[in-house]
Order: C-alpha cells, then sequence, then structure tokens
C-alpha cells in the first residue's frame, strides 16, 4: 500500500519510495562515479539506481577478469614484474574486457551529467511522489538516519549499511558477492593466521585474483551507503517541511502580540 | 477564556510531527497550529554530515576512492612485502583515504571560502500554537516531550 498512486501528472519525479527502496535523483559529481565504474564496472550505475545495467556489468566484470586474468596481471604490474604481467593474461579472453570496461566509465559519467539536470528540473517542479509504502515482504518509508552508522557497518560487512537505509537491491547483491569473494580468496583464513602472527602462512593461503575484487567491494558499499543516507536524510527534511507549509498554514492564523509569561 | 500562544522550534525530525499530531489529538484544531519552516543559513562545511545536519558535500567522496586504489596496489605489492597482502592492503586503504580526506578538507577550508561559522544542533522549524489558558501547560508539556529546542508563552 502506498500514500501516492501514480497518476502520471507530474513531468518529472524526484523521488519514489517503494518496498525494495528509496529510490532518489539528487546532484552527484560525474568524475566520482565515473570513478567507481573505473574501480569496478557496474558500481557506477548502481550508484545512479540503474540496477539491473550495474548487475551486468558487475558481474560480466567478475567473469571476464578472472579468465583473462587481469587481476593478476595488475599485480605483477604493481610488483614491477612487466613479463610475468603479459605472461599470465589469456589472450582468449582479454580484448573484450577493455570496450566494456570503458563503456561502463563513460555510460556512467554521461548518465550522471544527464541526471543531474533531470534532478534540478524535477526539484523546481516539486511534484507529490510516494514516501511510505507497506506491503507483505517489507515496509520503507522516509526517515532520519546516522550516516555514520551506515559507515560503520559497511565497514564491518559491505550491504549492511545499504540494509540500514533500505536499499535492498544493493544490499543484498554486494552481500552475496562478498560472499563469493571472501571464500574463493581465503581471505577470512588468512585473517584468522594473522591473528596468530603467521603472516607468511597468511600470505600463502590467498588467491590474488579473487583478493583483488574486496577493496572496491569495501570501498563502493561504504561510499553507497553514506551518501545515500545523507541524501535520504535531506529528502525526509524537505518531504516534512512541504507537509508543514501545506497544512499548518491557516489564512485565519493571528499572532498575538502579548507579552512572554512564565 | 483566555487565549495564550506558545512559541516554539524544533529541529525538522519525526518527533515534530508526532508533536503536532498528538496536539491534535488533544484537541488543538489544525487552523490553531502555525509551523514555519526555516531556510537555515549556509554554514561552514562540516567533516562528516550527522543525523541532524549535513551539507551536500561529501568529505569522504575523494577519501573512498583514492582508499579503494591504494588498498588494490597494496594488496598487490603487498605478496612482495614481509607483512603480505592484508596489511598492506589495510594501510594502502587508510593511507588513501587520509590522503583524499585531506585533499577534501583542503578544497573546502582554502580554495572555497571561508563561511560564518554555526555549530551544533539548531532550530530548522517554528512552530506557534494557540490555545486557551487552561491547555497551556498540557500544549507545553507536549512540546517538551517532543524535544522542542525552545518554548515561550505569550500571554
Amino acid at each position: 500500500m502506498d500514500n501516492y498512486i501514480n497518476d502520471n501528472t507530474a513531468r518529472r519525479y524526484k523521488a519514489h519510495v517503494s518496498i525494495f527502496g528509496t529510490t532518489q535523483l539528487f546532484l552527484k559529481n560525474p568524475y566520482i562515479i565515473a570513478w567507481w565504474s573505473a574501480a569496478f564496472p557496474g558500481f557506477g550505475h548502481m550508484l545512479l539506481s540503474k540496477y539491473l545495467r550495474g548487475y551486468a556489468l558487475f558481474i560480466w566484470e567478475v567473469v571476464v577478469n578472472i579468465h583473462a586474468h587481469v587481476n593478476s596481471s595488475m599485480i605483477y604490474s604493481f610488483q614491477g614484474n612487466i613479463d610475468m604481467a603479459k605472461e599470465v593474461l589469456d589472450t582468449r579472453w582479454l580484448l573484450m574486457y577493455i570496450p566494456v570496461y570503458l563503456f561502463g566509465i563513460w555510460d556512467s559519467y554521461r548518465t550522471t551529467v544527464d541526471m543531474n539536470k533531470i534532478y534540478l528540473l524535477a526539484e523546481r517542479e516539486e511534484h507529490r511522489f510516494n514516501s511510505f509504502s507497506l506491503g507483505a515482504l517489507e515496509v520503507n518509508y522516509l526517515d532520519k538516519r546516522n550516516p555514520l552508522l551506515s559507515l560503520m557497518w559497511s565497514l564491518f560487512i559491505p550491504g549492511l549499511g545499504q540494509l540500514y537505509i533500505h536499499r535492498i537491491l544493493t544490499a543484498f547483491f554486494v552481500i552475496v558477492w562478498l560472499v563469493i569473494f571472501y571464500y574463493y580468496s581465503h581471505v577470512q583464513e588468512a585473517v584468522v593466521l594473522l591473528f596468530l602472527g603467521k603472516v607468511k602462512e597468511a600470505t600463502s593461503v590467498l588467491n590474488p585474483e579473487w583478493l583483488l575484487f574486496i577493496p572496491s567491494h569495501y570501498g563502493f558499499a561504504t561510499y553507497d551507503s553514506y551518501i545515500n543516507t545523507v541524501e535520504n536524510n535531506k529528502l525526509f527534511e524537505k518531504d516534512l517541511s512541504k507537509h508543514l507549509i501545506e497544512n499548518y498554514q491557516s489564512k485565519s492564523f493571528k499572532i498575538l502580540k502579548g507579552q512572554k509569561v512564565k | 477564556m483566555i487565549d495564550v500562544q506558545l512559541f516554539s522550534t524544533f529541529e525538522t525530525t519525526g518527533f515534530l510531527e508526532m508533536a503536532i499530531s498528538t496536539l491534535e489529538k488533544k484537541g488543538i484544531k489544525k487552523e490553531s497550529i502555525f509551523a514555519v519552516p526555516l531556510d537555515n543559513r549556509a554554514e561552514e562545511r562540516k567533516i562528516f554530515d550527522n543525523l541532524h545536519r549535513s551539507d551536500g558535500t561529501s568529505l569522504i567522496d575523494i577519501g573512498m576512492g583514492l582508499a579503494t586504489a591504494f588498498s588494490v596496489i597494496g594488496a598487490s605489492i603487498g605478496f612482495k612485502l614481509a607483512w603480505g597482502p592484508i596489511y598492506w592492503g589495510l594501510i594502502g586503504a587508510f593511507v588513501g583515504f587520509v590522503l583524499g580526506f585531506v585533499i577534501r578538507l583542503f578544497l573546502e577550508l582554502v580554495i572555497k571560502k571561508k563561511k560564518r561559522v554555526l555549530k551544533g544542533i539548531h532550530s530548522e522549524v517554528i512552530l506557534i500554537i494557540d490555545c486557551e489558558e487552561s491547555q497551556a501547560e498540557l500544549v507545553e508539556d507536549i512540546l517538551w516531550s517532543h524535544f522542542a529546542l525552545g518554548i515561550a508563552k505569550v500571554k
């Protein structure tokens, strides 16, 4: 059940609260979005709430990267071992990597620029949007949350910050892939060994290719949950202000010019 | 019947709506409630946004980006180093974040003009309640219990 049935009377809407999350247009820096696409194809689009293409690019990245051994090549390159960096790449998979990778960066940049314009127009139009959703599966509503808590939960397990602010589609996707990355990289085994002080063994147990997916996963999840918490809070404030202005500014109200008493 | 008016200020939170709803339930008419959301003065950028306040500039954006980049590089080189990839990955993330944060802070504090500081929680909505004197105490209690920042009664 929603509190607003969309009758398509707006030219543009600036937000939509649904069972799966709060989708919202707000100003974003296109370079930052492009950077997340460069860190991991798909992340830029997920920041823009364009989930399907975000998922597609992400899954494509994992499959092609692992088969072409792009991550391994990156590791060798950073180590200065250029011969091995060339050697490890599988040319049967390699070339298809490049255009899609660049497309992800370019497309998320371009989309951010466009959506910023759309946001400004939608913000000026100020049309009513759905701000409450109650259903059999979930409940979602505008609310204020603490951005630092989003940050904290995301740093514990990426995806929890998104659950905190009801960004179900990102939360689910990020957590599922985190488990896959954890498992194949053996990173948790390595962490246990580090706690025991066995640094050499910890290094040897790791799978470098899979490990390299993890930093961007953490970075993205933290950034996404943080900025969305902040923007959801701002949306809540604007929504409440509008409600007050529409309902609690009666023309017949007279200010009493008396004296302040205890 | 003597009328009084209670002036109060609030932050824009759910408690404000709760307060109004409770007042209406106690018999205060909608027309006797007057709310004015304030446009707050632009303030100096804060390091972190919090529940009460956020200013649109994300001070962590460059930091998170660089943390990710440095972490990947740190973890890669870490395979060759004594401490291994996890420690170096974390060190990389930390260094990257601090570096990005310092860059952003520099941009905000030095490049952009300094604005006047306005710290802490501040009033975002003025709420005026018109009621009979006999109800004034009840109204005041309701306002306080919903975290009004300040209240004045005028007679």
